[in-house]
């Protein structure tokens, strides 16, 4: 187990280091595309979450989706440089109101991952109660942040 | 049964129950899906599920004019219709053409219903009740059916409502009120006889129904 580690780290930071490339490097038609990938990773994570503690509770399943949440949200961050909203021409559901309150936002992508680490934390305890609270709480942030920074669709 | 009277039953209380009981689930439905009311939208979903399904029934066990057979007509019977209606002679409940409308309207409120039922939201938060049996993408894709089936039923709506108003106001034959009471005025020398229909045969649908709708609720978990 202890090998497995630092080779996740070097995943974890290579993933980093590559979502810093395509924020500095790639147009924002590819930087756009890159986010919207993410978030339907996390969508999926978020289903797998609820799809579990609607039945099996199954935690190791549980631990799995809650960890592709948290490192997801961690590369979200990165993926909204100036120039990726609307004006870009790429369709986005991305609101301009990111880039006019760009202190508010990131303050709410941090959100996201804190909380989605906490529920890392607790997804594989076998408390379902506490994981399903947790679950509810980091909902609450997608669903606060998109209310204030993603068009309806 | 008499033929004196100068009213004549034409739709059984199920078949009007139905009627008004959908279009205000529809209306809660789609006032809640657009405001987000997830919890409210999955109820009233669920209720109109249950209400579909028993008219289906009803159109094998209900009154005579509920009944599929009795109104479901060939291209034959349509073009005659069309050709011979002077617009003064009613129909022995729906007339060859609306029988077909409540089937189309029936079948694209179901096909919403089902899709639904599978259907995830962008953040995977909200679902329906079976979503778990299919994976996010394939979730997402039955809540684009569910929208896209949503639209299709606004516009047969809106040609309900017309072909309602050109019976009403062209030919001064009054539809509205029969739905809501139950009766129209005979015409003269009409035989048509009161429709019946059996509440045990209401009570075995209500039955069969409510247990359908609870197992799809549930998402067919039990114990």
């Amino acid at each position: 187990m202890t090998r497995v580690k630092p080779m996740l780290l070097t995943a974890f930071a290579a993933a980093l280091v590559a979502g810093g490339a395509i924020a500095s490097a790639a147009s924002p038609a590819d930087t756009i595309a890159a986010r919207q990938a993410n978030f339907k990773k996390m969508g999926g994570a978020m289903k797998a979450l609820k799809d579990e503690l609607g039945g099996g509770a199954d935690k190791a399943k549980l631990a799995a989706a809650a960890r592709t949440l948290a490192a997801t949200a961690r590369l979200q961050g990165a993926l909204f440089p100036a120039g990726t909203g609307p004006s870009s021409g790429v369709k986005t559901d991305a609101l301009p109101a990111i880039w006019t309150q760009k202190p508010v936002f990131d303050a709410a992508a941090g959100k996201l991952v804190a909380e989605a680490d906490k529920l890392v934390g607790i997804a594989g305890s076998g408390n379902t109660a506490a994981v399903l609270a947790q679950f509810k709480v980091v909902g609450g942030t997608c669903a606060a942040c998109h209310r204030q920074f993603r068009a309806e669709e | 049964m008499s033929t004196d009277n100068e009213t004549v039953k034409v739709w059984d209380p199920f078949v009007r129950l139905f009627h008004w009981s959908l279009i205000t689930l529809f209306a809660i439905a789609w006032w809640s899906g657009e405001n987000h009311d997830m919890d409210r939208h999955r109820q009233a979903g669920y209720a109109i599920f249950a209400l579909v399904l028993f008219r289906v029934f009803w159109g094998f066990a209900g009154g005579r004019t509920a009944r599929f057979a009795q109104f479901l007509k060939g291209p034959g019977a349509i073009a005659a219709y069309l050709k011979t209606h002077d617009g003064e002679t009613p129909s022995d409940g729906h007339n060859p053409l609306g029988g077909w409308s409540v089937v189309a309207l029936l079948s694209v409120i179901l096909a919403i219903t089902l899709a639904g039922l599978f259907a995830v939201d962008v953040d995977g938060i909200e679902s329906g009740p079976l979503a778990d049996w299919v994976s996010f993408d394939q979730g997402r894709m039955a809540s684009e059916w569910h929208e896209g089936v949503f639209k299709a039923a606004l516009g047969l709506i809106g040609l309900h409502v017309l072909a309602i108003g050109y019976y009403q106001i062209l030919n001064a034959q009054n539809l509205i009120g029969p739905m809501i009471t139950g009766k129209r005025d005979r015409t003269k020398g009409e035989a048509a006889a009161d429709v019946t229909w059996s509440p045990v045969a209401a009570l075995i649908g209500i039955a069969v129904v409510g247990a359908l709708t609870w197992l799809v609720m549930s998402g067919f978990k039990l114990g």
